[in-house]
């Protein structure tokens, strides 16, 4: 695989100064593991806030929706979540298999509302490596193989000067979890 | 001089936007304040102490308590404070509001109850808790309702909960009408506050409006104040809508043949 024209580091650069602007904090206050909820304050409008500016920054769309909302959308109701607002054995095999590597997992029981909680700045991280990983090799455009980098962050072809054709962040989760489903991955959990 | 002296009014989810618009007006039309916000720990709890504290110093009473509207048990408490705080409410402005963003298809059961305990039932345990202090005086009660309440927004549900509670007010106007008690609504347009920032994420194009089409923060609240003076008692279970003219100008955007 190919070195990613946008470095790790650089994507967490990103992230660390669109929350330090969200919140206007210094970066200083950013660690890759902080929980945005618990250690640095943020509600619900301000995640959004900080969706839109990594947005801006990467040229891509950001999930509109948590995964375990995808897991319901895609697998029906009651599924990830119980009638009490608990994690179902479900949930959280499909959440430890996506976000394990990001460090927080989730145990059986836990409710709903202390999930968000568990987005750290290394999450986001995760978020944009994998929509820039959705860059097709050539240019849709064009068939060009010559994406390069303008403005820092933002993608577009060297030869027509099209955008790369991202899949959303939406996307990218729902497509992840069909392929869960594909190899099995939900049967060890079935009730 | 102040139309509001004297009088205590209850500001729901006035920690930021439009809520602490209409705090600080009230305040400095001559009123003590009750801020809420819904979240312990969070940056709104910060805002709404940081808010108190700037009312305080200016010379109001003002307190900020945390309370979810969603929640019976916590409303009924916010209100045995404002009783032990005040001992009394005049005021009381229905301005909290938590949706989630989502077309319809895609809204899930506990989408819908959020939608319905926060914005309908939490508003109206609020009016119910209300009466027994705002008992024996005139009293305003406002409802801030949105452009979504009778216009489409993209994956806008909680405009259906707008449409909802103004069809309460006109029947809770009705009840109070005895009592002196106004009960009415401002229906305010595109306002630029933190919901532009949600708004424009999953409607890209009002990015794209002209600044004509958002109105003022202060042009809304100050409408929410007439309605809780004296000046308005002959208003009952309206609704004024205050967007800078943008739904009067509806027709002249649409697209011509």
């Amino acid at each position: 695989m190919p070195e990613p024209l946008i470095s790790q580091d650089q994507i967490y650069q990103e992230v660390r100064t669109a929350i330090a602007d969200a919140l206007q904090i210094s970066g200083d206050k950013v660690q890759p593991d902080s929980s945005l909820i618990r250690e640095l304050a943020v509600e619900s409008l301000d995640f959004i806030d900080i969706n839109f500016r990594l947005e801006q920054r990467f040229n891509v769309g950001m999930p509109r929706k948590y995964l375990l909302d995808h897991v319901e959308e895609l697998f029906g109701e009651g599924v990830a979540i119980d009638k009490d607002g608990r994690l179902t054995e479900t949930a959280v095999t499909i959440w430890n298999a996506r976000l394990e590597s990001t460090g927080q997992g989730v145990r059986a029981g836990m409710s709903l509302e202390d999930v968000p909680a568990l987005v750290t700045p290394r999450t986001l991280v995760m978020v944009v490596e994998e929509i820039l990983a959705t860059c097709p090799d050539a240019c849709p455009g064009c068939g060009k193989a010559a994406w390069k980098l303008t403005g820092g962050t933002t993608m577009s072809c060297g030869n027509c000067g099209a955008h790369p054709p991202f899949l959303t962040g939406d996307e990218v989760i729902r497509r992840w979890l069909e392929e869960f489903r594909a190899r099995g991955g939900l049967k060890s959990s079935a009730p | 001089m102040e139309p509001c002296h004297g009088r205590v009014a209850l500001v729901t989810g006035s920690s930021r936007g439009l809520g602490s618009v209409i705090a600080r007006k009230l305040s400095e039309a001559g009123a003590d304040l009750v801020l809420n916000y819904r979240k312990a720990g969070g940056r709104s709890e910060a805002q709404a102490k940081a808010l108190a504290k700037e009312l305080v110093e200016r010379g109001s009473r003002a307190v900020a308590i945390q309370a979810d509207i969603s929640q019976k048990d916590a409303v009924v408490a916010m209100f045995q404070e404002i009783g032990a705080e005040y001992g009394r409410l005049d005021i009381l402005v229905l301005n909290a509001a938590r949706a989630p963003f989502k077309s319809v298809g895609e809204l899930l059961k506990r989408d819908l109850l959020e939608l319905v305990e926060t914005n309908y039932l939490g508003n109206i345990y609020c009016m119910q808790q209300a009466l027994p202090l705002m008992q024996g005086r005139p009293g305003h009660v406002v409802f801030i309702s949105s452009l979504g309440s009778r216009f489409v927004l993209p994956n806008y549900p909680l405009g259906s909960m707008k449409a909802a509670m103004e069809c309460l007010v006109k029947q809770w106007a009705a009840e109070l009408q005895d009592r002196e008690i106004t009960v009415n609504g401002v229906t305010a347009g595109l306002l630029k506050t933190d919901s532009l920032i949600v708004l424009r994420q999953y409607w890209p194009a009002v990015a794209r409006l002209p600044a004509s089409a958002f109105v003022e923060l202060e042009d809304v609240a100050a409408v929410v104040l007439f309605l809780c003076t004296d000046a308005a008692r002959g208003i009952r279970g309206q609704h004024i809508v205050v967007d800078n003219g943008l739904s009067n100008e509806m027709l002249l955007a649409a697209p011509a043949g």
